[in-house]
């Protein structure tokens, strides 16, 4: 049912759920992909271009003028190195170079919290580090400016990769000890201030410069667990998280587009503004909230990038944020407790729980487990749904102490 | 209180459909690349129904939208009609959650066909309907029992899926049908005379109970039930109704001679017309050992040649009665005749080596592992000797249990035939020093401190002698395998006379190419097969030592499913003047349908009792590897032509279907 008055939109990097939402989509779509993705779409009719994403170069002329060549419209950027790709290739598709400098922005920690913090909004400390002595230092003054006696514990701080998704290479630093295991490669990275307060993410659809959809995910356990919609408790802060929103829009110039932003909420009721991302987040939240809301986050997310789509055309595709949710749905990302592995087992009071829906686990390939060196490297997703929040909360808690590998 | 309890299994079970059902339309509407993706979620929640009370019923209900969700595409279960009844068990019983839950909605699919209340394009009403009372039968066991020790160990919770599924289909089918299937089913298992007989015993026990219990109804079936069920429970006369053994000692005590040898010869007779063992006839064997050896011999039904052996080893036979055979090592009594029957004891240093068993110390490892398997009725010793008369006196009952491990199972089979007083030396290091040393080429090689062997996991269901000796062997046959890395051809040439004794052939004949799985040099093959084994072209010559062999099995649509180790034992003329082949197969159950109407005989061919059975040709054409004597060769020119266009004609039709070289006579000429 495409046709010419809906747009065409590449897609940018491979994701399956991404490719499968598409295809059930009603506008014509284009998969562009690394050679390895090449013979799978041949063999099951997928539109396919192939193209490797290593960092921007001057060949991102040629694949943007191939794809306006073809007609495309947008390209939507599933993956955070394929962010910044996506910025030069719509600068081209839509004649408007400053996407390409956005995108940028979007892909330096860095820079993205000082344009923040110039768009008047609230960001902790933060520095750039460029060896162990900058970290060391950092640590120094943060915990003098919180005035820690001698002997008083640290407060960590948080040492980030300028340019990873999530998670990745995000460690937390409370010793100078901790510094010196950080490996030469990590540098230059960005350094924050611990934010002690609750925090939790945002995924919103922008179109015309305007929110049409705001959802709020809480984290149970940064790096553990998610579910959606929020808690009523977090909930409550939906008009100030709405302004905030509306404030980093303004600040980043954003008229169109899916992000995905962290917050911190202090004690106090302020609001600080951790991190922005210009694609779809991890943790499946995507599949979440298909879960509760019935409609395809990948496909709303085609449809607000589609220059061709209109605000009618919008509007009736979201529904109402938090009304229009049937339950909870929440996920916990599992990672072995023990050193030494030898199979899977779900625990029953897990299995058995009304709540828990399904699970992605598989048998261990290995019997030792590495240590975890950052958040988010788990061994499988468990997903639950149900209709009481804090009862999911706790759930996923609990889910912390539990064995699943043994 | 039940009420309530009721109600909320109720609503759990309606909370998993609803996800259930959501899982499967999604699987349903996903394209076809995305289908994979979407069923791990279907068959983990549908396992967490099979557990819920009326859970098996709902699915029942929802197998037509469950297949035309696509389930079971491309696989197995997608063509019901080549099912093969014999594979549901290995499903069933396996740690793989998705392959339990697969198999057990496969039957519920079956159910409803069966029941009309799905009709399949695929599959009839009647054949579905037969196609599960041999599955039922089949895994009785499944039906009646809680998990064993093994079941538990390799499945925890997942043991209970089979269980409510054969419950729910016992219960739409209904017993009387099942009884018959099983009565045939346990008839012809014993046929073959296996060593392990649990799994027989707890069938007859339930048919047994199914007899006793007023609700159960059985309608007319069941008429050849009572010789099992009173083979083990009401054998003779004065144990009759089952009295317990207390009551039955107290009998014997004031039977006189003429009543004991009575009761003697009846035990004799079932045991000898069974292969089972009653627990009562161990209680009568040790009475007997104080009052006289005639009734001894009468009560194992000896003939001439036993009872000779006895008198002639009879201080080692009443200590072997006295320690090994108890009520709960009863089965023992068969392998102690059969043993005695076989003369062995003659051999000089049979005796000495059953003396060193019975004072046998076992290390703590052994005794772990019996009592783990088996219990601690009896004594790990005890329990061990039972195994070891029962191997001795049954050499081809062995069976390698759920493993990988035929080519063990082969050895100690082979041994106990034909080298029983090497089997014993191997139970005695094995049993006592938790190590057996077998040399390849010259070098020592240590079960210990080898790697790894082909099963990954030690095995629980395997008899006591082979539970103890298995391992060791199974990782000294991987060593020696490894050690023919880097050597052109199939390691098997070196590896079987080394592993197996020096009376396995150094000739080696092999119709495979092992680098390309091509057959080869057919035509060579198989006249040297003839020429070596069979007795027209051979010179007349019967088979002296029993000799490895490899065969290709396949499945009944004759598709090939892997290699798989035998022992051939002889070959000659059955009732009907057919040549055939007279093999062991270590697979437990070596009734089987190798497709194009290849289908292995295991009596009523003049079979001995474990022994299998093909018409020589079918036979020749699932073999690919054999072994023989290079200076004894028959008349290899004298084999005609449609003889062996017959046995390559087989072939082609089944595993050699695909494997055509190019330069094979078998290849269609006009191209």
């Amino acid at each position: 049912m495409t046709t010419n008055d809906k747009g065409y939109i590449a897609l940018l990097g491979w994701s399956l759920n991404a490719v499968e939402a598409a295809a059930k989509f009603d506008r014509r779509y284009l998969v562009v992909a690394p050679e390895w993705a090449e013979e799978y779409c041949q063999k099951h009719d997928i539109p396919y271009l192939a193209w490797n994403f290593e960092r921007l170069n001057d060949r991102s002329m040629e694949i943007a003028e191939k794809l306006k060549d073809m007609g495309v419209d947008v390209a939507v950027p599933l993956y955070e190195e394929t962010v910044e790709w996506a910025g030069a290739i719509n600068a081209v598709l839509m004649d408007n170079p400053r996407l390409l400098g956005q995108s940028m922005l979007m892909r330096d920690k860095s820079l993205m919290k000082r344009r923040a913090q110039l768009g008047g909004i609230r960001v902790g400390i933060f520095e750039e580090a460029h060896d162990r002595e900058d970290v060391v230092r950092f640590l120094r003054r943060v915990n003098q400016t919180l005035l820690k006696l001698d002997g008083d514990p640290n407060d960590p701080i948080h040492f980030k990769a300028f340019d990873k998704a999530g998670c990745l290479g995000h460690r937390v630093i409370r010793t100078p000890d901790d510094v010196d295991s950080i490996p030469e490669e990590e540098f230059p990275a960005l350094m924050e201030s611990h934010l002690d307060g609750w925090e939790f993410a945002v995924e919103a659809w922008i179109h015309k410069g305007k929110i049409v959809f705001l959802n709020i995910s809480e984290y149970v356990t940064l790096g553990y667990s998610v579910y959606v919609p929020a808690s009523p408790e977090l909930e409550a802060y939906r008009p100030q998280i709405t302004q905030q929103i509306e404030k980093l829009i303004k600040a980043f110039d954003i008229e169109f587009g899916l992000i995905h932003p962290e917050y911190f909420v202090t004690s106090d009721d302020e609001m600080y503004f951790g991190e922005v991302a210009y694609r779809p987040p991890g943790f499946k939240v995507f599949e979440l909230l298909e879960k509760v809301y019935g409609f395809n986050a990948y496909q709303a997310t085609m449809l607000v990038f589609d220059p061709k789509a209109t605000t009618e055309e919008v509007k009736a595709f979201f529904p109402t944020p938090v009304k229009d949710a049937k339950g909870y749905a929440g996920c916990f990302g599992v990672y072995p407790r023990r050193r030494v592995v030898s199979k899977l087992e779900i625990p029953e009071e897990t299995e058995d729980h009304p709540y828990f829906d399904s699970h992605e686990l598989t048998a261990p390939l290995e019997e030792t487990v590495t240590k975890r060196t950052a958040f988010g490297t788990h061994w499988g997703l468990i997903y639950f749904t149900g209709q009481d929040a804090k009862t999911m909360h706790e759930l996923l808690k609990r889910q912390e102490d539990l064995d699943f590998y043994i | 209180m039940t009420y309530n309890t009721d109600q909320a299994t109720e609503q759990k079970l309606q909370q998993l459909l609803e996800r259930l059902d959501d899982a499967s339309q999604q699987l349903q509407d996903a394209a076809d690349f995305a289908k994979p993706g979407k069923l791990p979620r279907v068959l983990d929640t549908a396992r967490r129904v099979l557990l819920q009370e009326g859970g098996c019923a709902a699915l029942e209900a929802r197998s037509q939208q469950l297949e035309a969700a696509g389930i079971f595409a491309g696989a197995d279960w997608e063509n019901p009609q080549i099912l093969v009844p014999s594979l549901s068990s290995h499903s069933l019983q396996s740690p793989d959650s998705n392959l339990v839950v697969i198999e057990a909605l496969s039957e519920l699919r079956l159910l409803a066909v069966a029941l009309n209340s799905y009709t399949h394009p695929l599959i009839s009403a009647e054949q579905a309907h037969h196609y599960l009372t041999q599955v039922m039968a089949i895994n009785l066991a499944l039906l009646f029992t809680p998990p064993s020790e093994a079941e538990r160990e390799t499945q925890g919770r997942l043991a209970q899926v089979p269980r409510s599924l054969f419950k729910h289909l016992a219960e739409r089918i209904g017993y009387e049908h099942i009884i018959d299937q099983l009565i045939d089913e346990i008839w012809r298992i014993l046929r073959q005379r296996p060593i392990q007989v649990e799994p027989v015993k707890r069938m007859v026990t339930q048919i047994a109970i199914c007899q006793q219990d007023p609700n159960i109804d059985l309608g007319g079936s069941g008429q050849g039930a009572d010789r099992l069920v009173s083979s083990l429970y009401g054998t003779t006369q004065a144990c009759r109704e089952d009295p317990g053994v207390e009551v039955y000692l107290d009998r014997l005590t004031s039977m006189d001679n003429k009543a004991l040898q009575s009761e003697a010869t009846g035990f004799a007779r079932a045991m000898h017309d069974t292969g089972l063992v009653s627990p009562y006839h161990a209680v009568l064997l040790h009475h007997l050992l104080e009052v006289e050896d005639y009734l001894i011999t009468e009560a194992l039904g000896l003939s001439s040649t036993g009872r000779d052996c006895f008198m002639c080893y009879r201080q080692l036979t009443l200590t072997l009665i006295r320690k090994a055979l108890h009520p709960a090592t009863a089965q023992g009594i068969y392998g102690l005749a059969l043993l005695l029957e076989r003369g062995i004891l003659y051999q000089p240093p049979v005796a000495p080596a059953l003396w060193r068993q019975l004072g046998l110390k076992l290390s703590a490892w052994s005794k772990e592992r019996l009592t783990l398997a088996f219990g601690a009725q009896v004594t790990p010793e005890a329990r061990l000797l039972e195994g070891v008369l029962c191997i001795l006196g049954q050499p081809l009952g062995v069976g390698q249990g759920n493993n990988p491990t035929c080519q063990s199972a082969r050895a100690l089979s082979m041994w106990a035939y034909n080298d029983p007083d090497y089997l014993l030396q191997m139970l005695a290091w094995a049993a006592r020093d938790d190590e057996i040393i077998m040399h390849f080429e010259g070098q020592p090689i240590s079960s210990m401190e080898s790697v790894s062997g082909v099963a990954k996991e030690l095995p629980v269901d395997l008899d006591p002698v082979s539970l103890l000796v298995v391992p060791h062997l199974d990782r000294i046959y991987a060593e020696m395998g490894r050690r023919c890395i880097g050597r052109e051809g199939d390691p098997h040439r070196w590896v079987n006379p080394e592993f197996h004794g020096w009376w396995s052939g150094r000739g080696f004949r092999i119709n495979v190419d092992v680098a390309t799985g091509q057959l080869h040099e057919l035509d060579g093959f198989l006249r040297s097969f003839y020429a070596c084994y069979h007795p027209y072209y051979n010179g007349n010559q019967p088979l002296i030592h029993p000799q490895p062999a490899g065969i290709a099995i396949t499945d009944s649509a004759a598709r090939f499913i892997g290699w798989h180790a035998i022992t051939l034992l002889r070959v000659a003329l059955d009732p009907e003047e057919v040549m055939r082949v007279y093999f062991y197969n270590p697979n437990n159950d070596s009734g089987q349908n190798w497709g194009d109407s290849v289908v292995v005989s295991t009596s009523d061919k003049g079979e001995r009792f474990g022994e299998s059975s093909l018409p020589f040709t079918q036979f020749a054409s699932r073999l690919y590897i054999f072994h023989h004597d290079p200076l004894e060769g028959g008349e290899a020119d004298e084999v005609p032509h449609e003889e062996l266009e017959e046995v390559k004609g087989y072939m082609e039709r089944s595993w050699g279907a695909d494997r055509q070289a190019s330069d094979s006579p078998l290849q269609a000429t006009d191209r």
